[in-house]
């Protein structure tokens, strides 16, 4: 049972969502001191579990064995997780500060200013989920929803081929002939591309994806580029804007768990005038920080492109400097080049 | 009724069309020529090429596509009026077709609600695949106050356009190349935008951040003055124009430069 289905609040339900809680088993060892750090009131806390192990005790027929139906050891759960590979991003650094790439299951956001090299992460990552799992990938298909016409199929199928060799030279095979499937060109035609024009082609999409991906189980990722353009206009009424954009990430982040897979979003950036002064922010509000898992800014530092961790459930704020070369995206070749923890 | 799903593209089968500028080596520099589907944006300041460039695209775009043309008319939505008619009789391509000026649809555009009225009422059957808006900074100068709620309604405009052109770039697999201005930057931090120097000022394009997310490809002219020491020891003033690519989907960061000849736009090798 998931914790959508509980009756509780829903900024407490989204709140327990973007710290990670999402089915009732992962409640159950929670105690409500631990939940009121989710910048939830002590007794409002103990309330939310007290719904949830009464939701608990509803379902399980045989209380001797399991106190909730699909619970899992800890054991468990971390052999399923490293089970899961991670998408790496091209950039050897980048994946570092990220715990090895982009992960599953969880969703991703990613903003920047115009040119940092959204788009182009997007399209890496569209390709490089599909090296395949003798090589260290996920051998897994991409969905790639464009919202602003920036996806080029001659890039991406410059992106593809650098990958592929570069994934020959890093494992020393020297094949004489390169099989179909390890082709540019089949990698362009597993990336499924959906063109969308408006906002509610983009909600009926994602409301569509469902049925999709139970016909397409090898999609392992699902990239929104970007989620943002088709929300900055025709919205006077925010509050609506808002209920809208916290459905889609429900939404999103359901799939994510369901199938398995990373969902990743681009985002835009905008200037918001705080304390006297404009500042650089993520663009579709306070609300929206909190529908990702995880949160990487990037930026640039003068001549040099930076990617900042600025949210994850388990890994600390690092920035690192990358590139993005005629190859795609790959580590920053300056000297002067390190992690930096904050 | 019921609602169709949306179906998938393989990318294998996009493929980008380039429309040449009319120079072989600005061609080159921007990897085949200005892409369809896309908005293109050349900003610069007043008299770096701006509407010389898009002049000489209106009729490189009825050029046949084997010579990197459209073979289709074009639309050039002005805001600073008048036309500029003589200068677009002076240029020439070689193998144009017979009397390219028909082939050439041409409207003001007063304000940026007046703009998007255009766009929404463009009919359909209209087979244009350049559309040219010279300048979209023109549009937005006198109309808003510096007060968040008029910057809010302005960033919202800039979003409608942009939607409007994609929409129309993508069903007509037209062009669209839009012009914009450039303003200069007094503090030392440039904010998200990065900025060029061009006649020895530091500037950005004009607009702001939320119309720099609404095109695909920028493009910058610029211009800048110097002494150079000829080979007989005589010291003159030479006048370089570059053209940058600031960001493109497909493009690295580059510059070439160009220079602007009685007929026609070329870049320099």
């Amino acid at each position: 049972m998931e914790i959508s289905c509980l009756p509780i609040s829903a900024s407490h339900r989204a709140k327990l969502l973007s710290a990670g809680y999402t089915t009732l088993s992962s409640l159950s060892s929670v105690s409500p001191p631990q939940l009121s750090h989710l910048n939830v009131a002590l007794q409002e806390a103990v309330d939310i579990l007290k719904v949830s192990s009464e939701s608990c005790r509803v379902e399980v027929q045989d209380g001797a064995v399991e106190f909730c139906k699909g619970a899992q050891t800890a054991w468990d759960m971390l052999s399923e997780e490293q089970a899961l590979r991670h998408i790496s991003t091209g950039s050897g650094d980048l994946d570092s500060i990220l715990g090895g790439g982009i992960h599953c299951k969880e969703v991703t956001e990613i903003g920047g200013v115009p040119g940092i090299g959204k788009t182009q992460l997007g399209i890496q990552l569209a390709i490089n989920v599909q090296i395949p799992y003798d090589f260290g990938g996920l051998g897994g298909k991409a969905i790639y929803i464009d919202t602003e016409g920036s996806f080029m199929a001659e890039r991406a199928y410059q992106i593809a081929e650098a990958s592929i060799l570069d994934t020959f030279d890093n494992f020393g095979c020297q094949l004489k002939e390169i099989p179909e499937k390890l082709k540019a060109e089949s990698f362009l035609a597993n990336i499924f591309y959906f063109r969308i024009c408006s906002y509610t082609e983009q909600i009926a999409l994602i409301n569509y994806l469902d049925q999709f991906l139970v016909e397409h189980k090898d999609v392992k990722i699902v990239i929104i580029d970007s989620v943002t353009f088709h929300f900055r206009q025709d919205f006077d009424d925010l509050a609506l804007r808002t209920r809208v954009l916290g459905g889609m990430s429900q939404k999103l982040m359901n799939l994510a768990k369901k199938f398995s897979l990373s969902v990743v979003l681009m985002n835009q950036v905008t200037t918001k005038f705080t304390e006297g002064s404009f500042h650089l922010t993520l663009a579709l509000g306070d609300s929206w920080s909190h529908s990702c898992t995880n949160r990487v800014i990037l930026y640039w530092n003068g001549n040099d492109r930076y990617a900042y961790l600025d949210k994850s459930p388990y890994l600390r704020p690092a920035s690192v400097h990358f590139s993005v070369t005629g190859k795609g995206i790959r580590d920053a070749t300056s000297q002067c080049k390190r992690v930096r923890m904050m | 009724m019921a609602s169709i799903p949306p179906k998938p593209e393989n990318p294998l089968h996009l493929h980008t069309t380039k429309l040449t500028l009319g120079c072989p080596i600005l061609d080159s520099f921007l990897g085949g020529g200005i892409p369809c589907g896309s908005i293109t944006e050349l900003v610069g300041e007043s008299s770096a090429g701006k509407t010389q460039l898009c002049l000489q695209l209106l009729l490189s775009s009825l050029l046949p596509p084997s010579l990197g043309g459209l073979s289709s008319p074009s639309l050039y939505i002005y805001s600073e009026p008048p036309f500029p008619l003589r200068r677009l009789l002076r240029l020439s391509l070689p193998s144009l077709p017979p009397r390219p000026l028909d082939h050439i649809f041409v409207r003001p555009a007063h304000s940026a609600d007046d703009l998007l009225s255009l766009l929404s009422h463009l009919p359909d059957s209209l087979p244009v695949r350049l559309i040219i808006i010279d300048s979209i900074a023109a549009l937005f100068r006198s109309e808003f106050d510096n007060t968040p709620r008029d910057l809010k309604s302005r960033s919202s405009l800039f979003f409608k356009i942009a939607t409007k052109l994609k929409d129309r770039a993508r069903k007509l697999g037209a062009a669209v190349v839009v012009t914009n201005h450039v303003v200069d930057v007094v503090e030392a931090e440039c904010g998200g935008a990065r900025c060029l120097w061009s006649s020895g000022r530091r500037v950005v394009p004009a607009l702001g951040l939320a119309w720099s997310h609404c095109v695909n490809t920028r493009v910058f002219l610029t211009r800048s003055e110097g002494m150079v020491r000829r080979s007989n020891g005589e010291e003159c003033e030479v006048r370089t124009r570059r053209m940058h690519v600031v960001f493109s989907p497909c493009l690295p960061e580059r510059s070439c430069e160009f220079a602007i000849v009685g007929h026609g736009v070329l870049g320099v090798g």
